[in-house]
């Protein structure tokens, strides 16, 4: 397993229904971060598709695997490399029944995937109204380490990054289409999560601007103690290298020790009082 | 929630590149040629004509200044021009007197006296002008209303409310004020009391019965889902006052959506066809 690698943050702005044209703007991506050395790309939530799908989500949905997942495969094998999108996610069992997913690729194809589990429905947010909430937050074991997959609104929680972590996971990333008025809350969130469990964070927002709504961008990568290793510019697409180095989860680890101090007896109070809420 | 002068307060570069970012992309995403807005001259319109001009450049910007004898204001016209020279924007001058003569003569009910009906017209006739330019020149209608208007519902159903893009109906007036000198529309603009122009000596101000800086407080807490107790307590104002707002601003919900029908088929415009603009 590589202890030390790049990560690109692709921070791109998507054309909304349109997924030739952003399986192009993804390739044209990849091979550029190939070029600078990056040994995983990031691609925004629904990056596939665009994010105001509204009705069209259910005619763009496909399932996983399906034929944009095969076009996206091919690259990742081509080009040796893992990579990071988001996209809306037909169930295989019901046609209309849709996941807001992202999805993790790697040298030998699709590796897995995760289904938002908080679906924003307040605002101009109106995702509960097309996806159903997922259930399950799995870590992937590869070559660049233990991940785990977060998605936008998901950050606002402390649970799921704090569950990856506990499950293992090394580099937690978060896709994400975050307006620009959100951005202060994503710019604290991002730094909190890496920080109070002691991970790396890899955050990826789109830019652009969607039925008015302008998205901010700001992708990052947070290191365990909070300091940020890259950056991408506001507003604008971008395409960022960070490098990773896993020896600092231990001095993290040791010089804030949040794993080691946590108290699990609180866990089953919070249940309860969360659900008496 | 505290109500002063502050809580109105934005970051006016970014509100300014926002704006200016929202109207190229959606010029460009329609494959329009520009914008076209009415200028009259007054605080809203000349804002939103230097945007578009800031935004596209002053050649795909048109204003159109649309005069009538009965309102009609030679400083107004000036202002315009200045305007126009300083933000390198086109305009044309199209004075709408003889169509409005016209247009009322043909009336069998006209009534000279019911003056908001007649001023309504003259908004709405404003308004047939301005899409026939964008029809003719490819181009979008660009709406010139500022947030305090459209809650109060303060303007002209299909008529200077209607418009393809409105870039500064997320700003209170006062908002509007501040953008307009951090993107140096000349203060003596910005000073003139708003007036909507549709008949002698109306101001809207007056007519709202109420000054912009507290009106904008007032819409501003509702906005914040505050109720109108809260709002008057904190602003020190007869609760009467706060609810009177509040009233006219649901009232006026229908100015502000598509035309109400009634629920028939399986996914119904306006109500649960969702999609999204200019997709692909």
């Amino acid at each position: 397993m590589l202890e030390k690698f790049n990560v690109a943050l692709a921070q791109i702005s998507c054309k909304v229904g349109d997924k030739k044209h952003n399986i192009n703007t993804m390739k044209k991506n990849i091979k550029q971060a190939k070029e600078k050395g990056a040994n995983l790309i990031i691609f925004p939530e629904l990056s596939l598709t665009g994010y105001l799908n509204r009705d069209l989500a259910y005619e763009l949905a496909e399932p996983i695997p399906g034929p944009s997942i095969h076009s996206l495969e091919e690259i990742a094998k081509k080009e040796n490399t893992y990579i990071v999108f988001g996209m809306p996610e037909q169930s295989e069992k019901a046609h209309n029944v849709l996941y807001n997913t992202a999805v993790l690729l790697g040298p030998n194809g699709l590796i897995g995937k995760y289904r938002k589990m908080h679906l924003p429905t307040h605002s101009v947010f109106e995702e509960k109204r097309y996806f159903r909430l997922g259930y399950e937050a799995p870590v992937f074991e590869t070559k660049i380490g233990k991940l785990g997959l977060a998605i936008c609104y998901d950050i606002f929680f402390p649970e799921i990054p704090r569950l990856l972590r506990l499950k293992g996971s090394q580099l937690i990333i978060c896709i994400s289409a975050s307006p620009a008025v959100r951005s202060r809350f994503f710019e604290a969130f991002t730094a909190t999560r890496a920080l109070e469990n002691t991970v790396f964070l890899a955050y990826v927002n789109l830019v652009g601007v969607e039925n008015g709504l302008q998205f901010w961008g700001g992708s990052r990568i947070i290191a365990p103690d909070g300091s940020i290793l890259a950056k991408a510019k506001y507003d604008e697409e971008d395409l960022v290298i960070g490098n990773i180095d896993y020896a600092d989860l231990k001095r993290a680890e040791a010089f804030v020790p949040t794993l080691r101090d946590l108290r699990p007896e609180l866990f089953d109070s919070l249940r309860e009082q969360a659900e008496k809420l | 929630m505290k109500l002063t002068s502050g809580a109105l307060r934005l970051d006016m570069p970014s509100v300014e590149a926002r704006i200016k970012r929202f109207i190229k992309d959606y010029v460009e995403k329609c494959g329009a040629n520009g914008v076209v807005l009415g200028v009259s001259g007054g605080l809203d319109s000349c804002i939103t004509a230097a945007l578009a001009s800031l935004s596209l450049g002053g050649h795909k910007v048109l204003g159109i200044a649309m005069p009538e004898e009965e309102t009609y204001n030679a400083t107004d016209i000036q202002h315009s021009k200045l305007l126009a020279k300083k933000f390198g924007f086109d305009l044309q001058i199209v004075d709408i007197s003889s169509t409005l003569k016209v247009f009322f003569q043909s009336l069998p009910i006209y009534d000279v006296a019911d003056k908001v009906s007649k001023g309504n017209v003259k908004a709405r006739i404003r308004m047939v002008y301005l899409y026939y330019y964008a029809n003719k020149l490819n181009r979008l209608v660009c709406g010139t209303s500022d947030k305090s208007e459209i809650m109060m519902g303060y303007f002209t159903k299909w008529g200077d409310g209607a418009a393809d893009i409105s870039p500064i109906m997320d700003l209170y007036k006062t908002q509007v004020r501040q953008l307009a000198l951090h993107i140096g529309v000349p203060a003596e603009i910005v000073a003139k009391p708003p007036s909507p122009g549709l008949w002698p000596n109306q101001l809207a101000e007056k007519e709202l019965g109420i000054k912009y800086e507290i009106l904008d407080l007032i819409l501003f807490g509702l906005e914040h889902f505050m109720e109108p107790k809260e709002i008057a307590k904190e602003l020190n104002l007869p609760i009467k006052l706060v609810e009177d707002v509040k009233r006219r601003w649901l009232a006026t919900e229908h100015k502000r959506r598509l035309p109400l029908t009634t629920k028939l088929g399986y996914r119904t415009v306006g109500k649960d066809f969702r999609l999204p603009h200019k997709p692909y």
